[in-house]
């Protein structure tokens, strides 16, 4: 240690010492800047880009939203939370069910000609009376309940059951993708209860009204952005609450956070869980915008889509993670327009350049970027001298080119 | 106090074929300053490991408080009031002080309260930073302190949580003279109102702060006692200078025995 070092270190006078603590927290002008950003985005996409995009277009915008939520609900349990979540697919999947269950008897309600008021698939299937399984979702409340719910508690029981057991890693990765896996066998065996590889599809109403007309696609459109904006703020509350600082502290030194008396075992369900939830959302508002939910839209390979979009927008950022998943699958919708197939090669090539150049992704390059020019605007305000005393105390991880923590 | 703060009784520790702690006694009672020295291998860490729960004795009683504690989980000991700090500091890097002792402060709230934003800084987070100098550091982040710093910001942690109980382990390992110093002060400070066991292999430190002190070797308690006492009593001084004291001439033990156990350290 070095002169320097030491003096540095060495308490000052107590007189000293009594002076205002300077407080980290951002100004409440810097505070609300992200609400009122968010409000601009949502008025943008409801006034401006209806002007721009056709109704199909403007179909696969509110798809991309879909993914964007899962996307923010990763950015917390991955980026956050340290937990690789390669299974997200089967939390979208079960919201995604459950209310295209719910459709599906809507639809058979009204249909005259429907045996016994089953679907036809259960008809095939040899049914004679609906399953209990889908008795409670001829209720929408209840559908709509479960959407969210049922994720919930599967991830929550799941996340305890192996939390408990100090299961991480790469270990908690594959255990997702093998219940991604397994969802999918689960689906397409059962049936005579999911409809099979085709899943359900033909959604004409909810609640009474007609769901393929273009003022209930504009209704669905205005709903998923709103709804994305909503699951977007309450995210970043939570990463921005004591909660959220734990959970970075879990993920850098689980250990170290049983000493501090906390459990990391509920710390890291609670992140799970509430990842789980927001995909369980983003798979319901897809089935009106979509008008389908299959096992291939959730099993291991979407499950990995989510996660490659999150790493490419910035899996420490809930925004970047959110503007990852919408650029994207916008990029994969206009690649595979022109060529067919191409994609998927320029996509793991953007993850791999993305992982070797900026491991925080581009949330991490726009963050350096700001860093780098606000570094260099003090500098001209201080005579040109470059203040690298100062240098650490702002965005100690984001100074250098790649913005890589570790 | 009618019964001490913290009683180990017969506790024995076995890895394997290796006897970590080989039936430990110890006894701490509220107040009290207490240094833990001995040798490399001496079973200091590992005691402190039982006591917070990292390590489950093989057998044995830990009592805390009048409570058993030991086969608790490490968290509900941190809740019972035992605190620790580790030899090789680990803060959270990539959270500013400020963050890390607030959390090390609010243990005790349950989940809705964690998830509601952070208002300003607590009279305890506060009172803490002051204490530990290390309030003008307070919005950067742990990961761009110095080692001595951190080990503050350790010890800051660890007075935030307000146990009744302070484990400290090597608090000064590889800190610059003026730091010591620094921590030694905070030391006399925080024993003055906190019951605080220390670890320590620096005699100097030991001689300057310790009051009272318990000496292990492989596994066992090997006498208990003030700094005087300890340091004149001949097993001590068999036990650290070991080969070397075979070499040297019985003059002066208290000189020898200091720059012998650093060097050994060192």
């Amino acid at each position: 240690m070095t002169a320097e070092d030491t003096r540095a270190t060495t308490r000052p006078a107590p007189t000293a010492a009594s002076a205002a603590i300077p407080d980290p927290r951002p100004t409440p002008l810097a505070r609300a800047r992200d609400p009122l950003t968010v409000v601009a985005l949502v008025a943008a996409a409801l006034l401006v880009l209806p002007l721009f995009l056709d109704q199909f277009r403007l179909n696969l915008f509110a798809q991309y939203l879909c993914y964007a939520i899962v996307a923010i609900g990763i950015a917390l349990a991955w980026g956050r939370g340290g937990m690789l979540t390669l299974g997200h697919g089967v939390y979208f999947g079960l919201g995604g069910y459950a209310l295209a269950m719910h459709l599906t008897l809507a639809r058979v309600a009204e249909d005259p000609m429907a045996q016994g008021g089953l679907p036809d698939f259960m008809v095939w299937s040899g049914l004679e009376t609906l399953p209990l399984l889908w008795r409670p979702f001829a209720n929408p409340a209840f559908a709509l309940f479960a959407v969210v719910a049922v994720p919930g508690l599967v991830a929550a029981l799941l996340g305890w059951s192996v939390f408990r057991q100090r299961v991480r890693g790469a270990y908690f990765a594959i255990l997702n993708q093998a219940l991604a896996a397994a969802f999918v066998i689960l689906l397409v065996g059962q049936q005579h209860l999911t409809g099979g590889t085709n899943g359900l599809t033909d959604f004409p109403t909810f609640a009474g009204n007609d769901l393929y007309s273009p003022e209930a696609q504009w209704v669905v459109y205005v709903i998923v952005v709103v709804t994305t904006a909503l699951v977007y703020l309450m995210f970043r509350h939570v990463a921005g609450s004591r909660y959220g600082s734990l959970l970075v502290a879990v993920r850098d030194g689980e250990d170290r956070v049983r000493f501090l008396g906390y459990n990391p075992t509920w710390v890291k369900t609670l992140a799970y869980a509430l990842s789980a939830m927001a995909a369980g959302l983003a798979g319901a508002l897809f089935v009106p915008v979509m008008g389908i939910i299959s096992p291939e839209m959730l099993g291991v390979v979407p499950s990995i889509t989510f996660v490659l979009a999150v790493a490419i927008g910035g899996r420490y950022s809930i925004a970047g993670a959110a503007v990852g998943a919408v650029v994207m699958n916008a990029a994969q919708t206009t690649f595979s327009e022109s060529f067919a197939g191409g994609w998927i090669y320029l996509q793991g090539l953007l993850f791999v350049v993305v992982i070797v150049f900026a491991p925080r992704g581009l949330a991490g390059v726009v963050q350096s970027t700001t860093a780098a020019l606000q570094r260099a605007r003090r500098a001209r305000a201080t005579g040109g001298t470059p203040d690298s005393t100062h240098r650490t105390s702002d965005t100690p991880q984001g100074t250098d080119a790649s913005g890589s923590p570790r | 106090m009618t019964h001490p703060l913290l009683s180990l009784s017969g506790v024995r520790v076995v890895f394997g074929e290796f006897t970590a702690i080989d039936g430990i006694d110890l006894t701490v009672d509220e107040g009290e300053l207490r240094f833990l020295i001995g040798p490399n291998g001496a079973g200091k860490t590992t005691l402190v490991d039982v006591v917070t729960g990292r390590t489950r004795p093989t057998s044995g009683t830990v009592t805390f408080a009048g409570q058993p504690i030991h086969g608790r989980g490490e968290h509900r000991i941190v809740r019972a009031g035992i605190g620790r700090t580790f030899q090789t500091s680990v803060v959270f890097e990539e959270l500013t002080v400020l963050e890390n002792i607030d959390l090390a402060a609010h243990f005790r709230l349950g989940p809705l309260a964690l998830l509601r934003r952070r208002r300003g800084v607590t009279p305890t987070v506060g009172g803490v930073l002051e204490r530990t100098g290390l309030a003008p550091l307070a919005g950067a982040p742990a990961g761009t302190l110095s080692h001595g710093q951190r080990q503050w910001l350790e010890i800051a942690m660890l007075l935030a949580q307000g146990p009744r109980l302070l484990l400290l382990d090597e608090p000064v390992a590889g800190m610059s003279h003026t730091e010591r110093e620094r921590t030694g002060e905070l030391l006399t400070e925080i024993a003055a109102d906190h019951t605080v066991v220390v670890i320590e292999h620096d005699m100097e430190f030991l001689r300057r702060y310790a009051r009272d002190v318990t000496v292990l070797h492989e596994g066992r308690v090997l006498t208990e006692g003030t700094v005087s006492q300890v340091q004149a009593d001949p097993r001590v001084q068999e036990v650290y200078l070991g080969r070397s004291q075979r070499t040297a001439t019985v003059g002066d033990e208290r000189d020898t025995l200091v720059p012998a156990a650093n060097n050994e350290e060192g």
